[in-house]
């Protein structure tokens, strides 16, 4: 294997083509990692089955799109509700005990996101299912060297919508006044008379909403099948973790990640990609463990 | 506690020195077993070796329905040998260490003849060792990379070589030369991609584009960027499973055109076009030795039988689970012939088996896909590739069917390593060796 | 020391032992070449849980990265392996590199002509990764949460390494050495009980020599670091160095269960890297009892022997069993069937004893940077 093929030579156009593409990646990982984002941030809670909810809002995309026939659009909302549903069973069932002990929790996710795969798996079947897209996406932007398809415009608008609301409910309502009081110290908020626990719950089903809608989205992009959602875990994570545990941070690192892994993909290949981008978050996280933007708080 | 630590101690001591020094004795393998691998009287055990369970399911639950229902047919049919055939099913979960647990199981505990088995390369190298070692015979009924030579393995399945001899010079004259290799990242794809070459450089075509992504990867833009701007005249694909799918419902996204720049691909079979939505799978091509849709009366009979038993819940029979079928009856011809030499069954052996298999030939009346021989060198299969073009209701058309059989050369594109004959590799140097993995 | 037998140190080297000869002397009562190999493989699995329990139950790390040492070390052996396969002048490259038109041997595979120096690497090179790996985490105070996170995405970078360089590792398909491993001139049959009883020495060794480093000053001190870093810390202890070694340790151990695994087993795949795999001994170690060595190994044999024979007779709602397991031990057993055993056991000795330490609830764990400082 000589150089040359490992390495693709730099030119400037299909450089640039990259980074374009990139803003297409790094409104998936924004989607995916949303969620995930809500629910450590606010109650340090390491949700393995992130990937699992984001697989069952694609599989409720399918049910509701192709068993009812009801219109993609209409699924997101859907699918956000039915989500944050099993969001709150799921809290109440089985969080909820483990609120004080973080590093258990992810084992418990754990073993639900076996449940859950396996359990999809028995009703739907292991062989991969669509979720079609409407007529309505089926256009394509094509512009000098810029060319996107209507549903990954789709995604990115989305995207931006996500966080807009996200961010509006954090920042601009009580409740999202309460959230982060609960965020920065659970005690003290308790004592200015704010139900904690009932903060977590909504969250956790805001949370598991959200992947809910990215599931539909997903679903419409890729294709359905039971362990889709191993393939978000990850990538979530370093997201997350990266970003320093908050909405902004979020955004940030997502871009940043997103925009890494296209040039690493562009350069190199997919796979390698991976391999340098994981490493370097490794790298950083030892610089700065706080993330990218630092932001004093207590951790339970 | 009566028994103090200090004694304790000096017996664990002790007893490791026993072993240590009697350990030349039991790092040797156990003695063979002198009881024969089928009994008289009994029934014949054959090793199923397949995924029930877990992401592989989806292909190789087919596998094993396919083998039960071939066994079900000639157990109807008299048996092998006037015996009949008990399927020993095991589940490898999808997961590679218990292939390789699972085997050993059917070998030294289930005591089996021999074993149906694998879909993945992966699983084929984790059962080897122990099939080699304990000279034993593994059916692996799929497509693969060849490259291998070894003395326990038979393959129903087409080589690299078989698959690209026909396909790329019809893709050629028909769509222009030029065409952009996407492949999933493992071997098999590779192995194609070079053996596509080959056959692109003799008929005049050129590659502009070769891509990979990790297996189960689901994105596709960064690599239809480039595709956009190369304007190759097809796509050669031998991206596997669910990415497969991806890649052609992000082809439908991109706004590509299948009549100006369709995929040939060597995956993207009936489960594959139902899995997509027929809409996203029609126009493209498939280059298989079996297409569901072959108009014969054996196949008209095998999708009928199958479908209707109690099998064939799947609803599609497709090459995968044809190549499958074909290794039973391989299988039976050759326990047949194997006991026509030994003169008595309870002779018989796995190996034994394996060194009559050369030349056996599944007949027009048993192949769906038509009349098959096993080549008596390399233990790989003689087939007939044939093209099928994807309709809009997820079978496929056959519109070239190769008029000779082509023959399986695992080394075709590495003369210079050697000839891979009956008892291995025989290397340029004059030397042989035996189990080349 | 008061009354409950689990705590008394005599009774429990006694059963220690006691196991460890129990599984020495199993070849004698089954002769199946087919049970014993898999018993070797219950027994590596257990050395990996014996792994995932010292450093997580004794140092209060959670290494997610288990899967690194194990699979670093495995491919280690097979290229060793290969190697012995391979002839210098007539074949002197593996068959799979041909894909990847390698014309000569990579730098890399090189040392591996040489079996000792390709056991040295074997164990080696896991553990020195560990060591560095592990200076790099602990010396910036990264603890809880974040150690989980890091070891994920080290495995996964490692598995994408692994899967991506195919000319060295022959990717996805894996390595699989044709002929068993040659050492003293004898061929170490996998199906053998010298094979097995590598295996079991490997994991009667590690397991007892860790049990008796916890009980040491060294020991000690590094589960008052786990109960409470930040007090270790003001005694003036250099909690990294301690954190480096245990974890350094646990890399060997998972890279001794590597080596045995490729001997019993003679394949290696990047499966031996993903993070599920990681993910599971975690969950062996903690279903046996994460602060008990011997509760791993039961855990490991437990869940994994389940796996074998309940897997497949129950095959569909086996993974939801499994999962349902893990959960239920969470919540209601987090101190794994250990700490069931130290209960009943305590309910005999007539004294009920609360263990009331914070780290029963896994409380401090969760210490962080942040609130460290």
């Amino acid at each position: 294997m000589s150089v040359n093929d490992f390495w693709t030579p730099f030119a400037l156009l299909p450089f640039l083509n990259a980074l374009i593409i990139g803003i297409s990646l790094i409104s998936i990982w924004l989607i995916a990692a949303l969620g995930l984002t809500i629910i450590y941030g606010t109650m340090g809670v390491i949700n393995m089955a992130h990937g699992e909810f984001i697989m069952l809002g694609a599989y409720s995309t399918y049910v509701l799109q192709t068993l009812i026939g009801i219109p993609f659009l209409l699924c997101l909302p859907l699918s956000f509700l039915i989500l944050a549903a099993i969001g709150w069973v799921i809290e109440r069932g089985v969080i909820r005990t483990l609120y004080r002990r973080p590093l258990d929790t992810l084992l418990a996710t754990w073993g639900l996101s076996l449940i859950l795969v396996q359990g999809v798996r028995l009703i739907f079947g292991g062989e991969p299912q669509y979720v079609g897209v409407p007529s309505w996406l089926n256009f394509q932007i094509q512009a000098d060297f810029i060319h996107l398809s209507g549903l990954r415009l789709f995604i990115i608008v989305m995207a931006i919508v996500m966080v807009a609301v996200t961010w509006f409910l954090l920042y601009r309502t009580t409740l999202g006044i309460c959230v982060r009081a609960v965020m920065q110290d659970k005690e003290m908020a308790a004592s200015f008379g704010i139900d904690a626990n009932r903060i977590y719950s909504l969250t956790f089903c805001y949370g598991a909403g959200l992947a809910g809608v990215a599931g539909s989205m997903f679903g419409a992009l890729k294709t359905l099948f039971p362990d889709m959602g191993g393939g978000y875990i990850v990538e979530a994570f370093l997201v997350v973790v990266v970003g320093g545990v908050q909405l902004a941070g979020s955004v940030l690192s997502a871009s940043l990640l997103g925009e890494l892994n296209s040039i690493f993909s562009y350069f190199t290949n997919d796979t390698f990609a991976r391999f340098v981008l994981f490493t370097l978050v490794v790298v950083f996280l030892r610089i700065r463990p706080q993330g990218l933007l630092a932001e004093k708080m207590t951790r339970r | 506690m009566k028994v103090s630590r200090r004694t304790l101690l000096k017996g664990a001591i002790s007893g490791a020195t026993v072993a240590a020094v009697g350990a030349p004795h039991f790092f040797i393998p156990n003695p063979a077993f002198a009881a024969p691998w089928i009994e008289k009287g009994g029934k014949i055990k054959v090793g199923v070796l397949f995924s029930q369970t877990g992401n592989l399911a989806v292909v190789e639950n087919d596998s094993t329905q396919v083998v039960l229902y071939a066994i079900d047919e000639i157990n109807a049919n008299g048996g092998v040998a006037g015996m009949q055939v008990e399927p020993v099913v095991v589940d490898a979960k999808s997961d590679i260490k218990v292939y390789s647990e699972k085997i050993s199981q059917l070998i030294l505990r289930d005591r089996v003849i021999s074993t149906f088995g694998g879909y993945t390369s992966a699983s084929r190298r984790a059962v080897a060792p122990i099939v080699m070692a304990r000279d034993h015979l593994f059916y692996y009924p799929t497509c693969y990379e060849g490259r291998e030579c070894t003395q326990n393995i038979i393959n129903t399945g087409p080589l690299a070589n078989q698959h690209s001899q026909d396909l790329i010079p019809f893709m050629v004259e028909n769509f222009g030369p030029k065409v952009y290799l996407i492949g999933s990242n493992y071997i098999w794809p590779k192995e194609s991609n070079k053996n596509a070459k080959v056959w692109l450089e003799r008929v005049g075509g050129e590659v502009v584009g070769e891509d990979y992504v990790p297996l189960g990867g689901s994105e596709f833009t960064p690599i239809f960027n480039k595709v956009r701007q190369q304007q190759p005249s097809f796509i050669f694909s031998t991206v596997v499973g669910d990415s497969d799918i991806a890649l052609h419902k992000q082809y439908l996204q991109e706004g590509f055109k299948v009549d100006k720049m369709p995929i040939a691909s060597l995956t993207t079979g009936e489960i594959e076009t139902r899995a997509m939505g027929a809409e996203a799978g029609a126009g493209h091509f498939l280059s298989a030795p079996y297409f569901q849709t072959m108009e014969n009366p054996t196949n008209q009979r095998f999708v009928e039988g199958y479908l209707a038993s109690k099998y064939g819940g799947g609803g599609v029979t497709h090459y995968n689970m044809e190549e499958t079928y074909l290794s039973v009856y391989v299988w039976k011809h050759g326990v047949e012939k194997a006991l026509a030499t030994a003169g008595d069954i309870e002779e018989v052996t796995p190996r034994m088996i394996r060194d009559v298999s050369g030349n056996i030939e599944v007949g027009d009346d048993i192949s769906p896909e038509g009349r098959v021989w096993i080549d008596p060198d390399n233990f790989n299969i003689w087939l007939k590739p044939k093209i099928g073009q994807c309709q809009s209701d997820g079978q496929f058309k056959v519109i070239k069917a190769a008029d000779e059989h082509v023959g399986p050369d695992p080394m075709s594109i590495y003369p210079e390593r050697g000839v891979c004959k009956a008892d291995g590799l025989h290397q340029p140097d004059g030397t042989v060796k035996t189990s080349v993995l | 020391m008061n009354g409950n037998i689990y705590h008394n140190r005599k009774a429990q080297w006694a059963i220690y032992l006691a196991a460890f000869a129990a599984l020495a002397l199993l070849p004698i009562f089954f002769d199946s070449p087919f049970t014993l190999n898999l018993l070797a493989r219950y027994c590596v699995f257990a050395l990996l849980a014996v792994s995932v329990s010292l450093v997580w139950g004794y140092a209060g790390i959670l290494s997610l990265g288990q899967a690194i040492a194990f699979g670093l070390a495995a491919y280690g052996m097979a290229m060793t392996m290969q190697m012995q396969y391979q002839d210098p002048v007539s074949d002197p490259i593996p068959s799979f590199m041909l894909t990847n038109e390698l014309e000569t041997l990579p730098l890399v595979w090189a040392p591996f002509w040489s079996t000792p120096i390709g056991l040295i690497l074997t164990f080696g090179v896991p553990t020195v990764f560990f060591i560095v790996f592990g200076i790099l985490m602990f010396q910036a105070r990264v603890a809880g949460v974040f150690v989980a996170i890091m070891t994920l995405a080290m495995t996964a970078a490692w598995y994408s390494m692994a899967y991506d360089m195919q000319p060295f590792t022959a990717g996805f398909n894996g390595i699989s050495p044709p002929l068993p491993f040659q050492i003293f001139g004898t061929e170490v049959d996998p199906y053998s009980a010298g094979a097995y009883w590598v295996c079991v020495a490997f994991l009667a060794v590690l397991t007892l020599g860790a049990k008796f480093l916890m009980q040491t000053k060294f020991g000690l001190i590094v589960q008052a670091i786990r109960d409470d870093a930040e007090r270790a810390r003001f005694l003036g202890y250099n909690v990294a160095y301690y954190q480096v070694v245990v974890f350094a340790l646990s890399g060997f151990l998972a890279a001794s269960a590597g080596f045995c695994w490729v001997l019993i087993v003679q394949y290696v795949s990047p499966t031996s890297l993903e993070i599920v795999f990681s993910i599971s001994i975690v969950i062996w170690a903690a279903v046996g009892g994460r602060t008990s060595l011997l509760g791993a190994i039961i855990g490991a044999f437990l869940v994994n022997g389940m796996q074998s024979f309940v897997g497949d007779e129950l095959q569909q709602v086996w993974m939801l069993i499994l999962g349902a397991i893990f959960i239920g031990v969470v919540l209601f057993l987090p101190r794994g069937l250990a700490g069931f055993f130290e209960l009943v056991l305590g309910l005999f000795s007539g004294r009920r004893e609360p263990q009331k330490s914070d780290w029963n609830t896994g409380r401090t764990s969760a210490v962080t940077k942040e609130s460290a400082e």
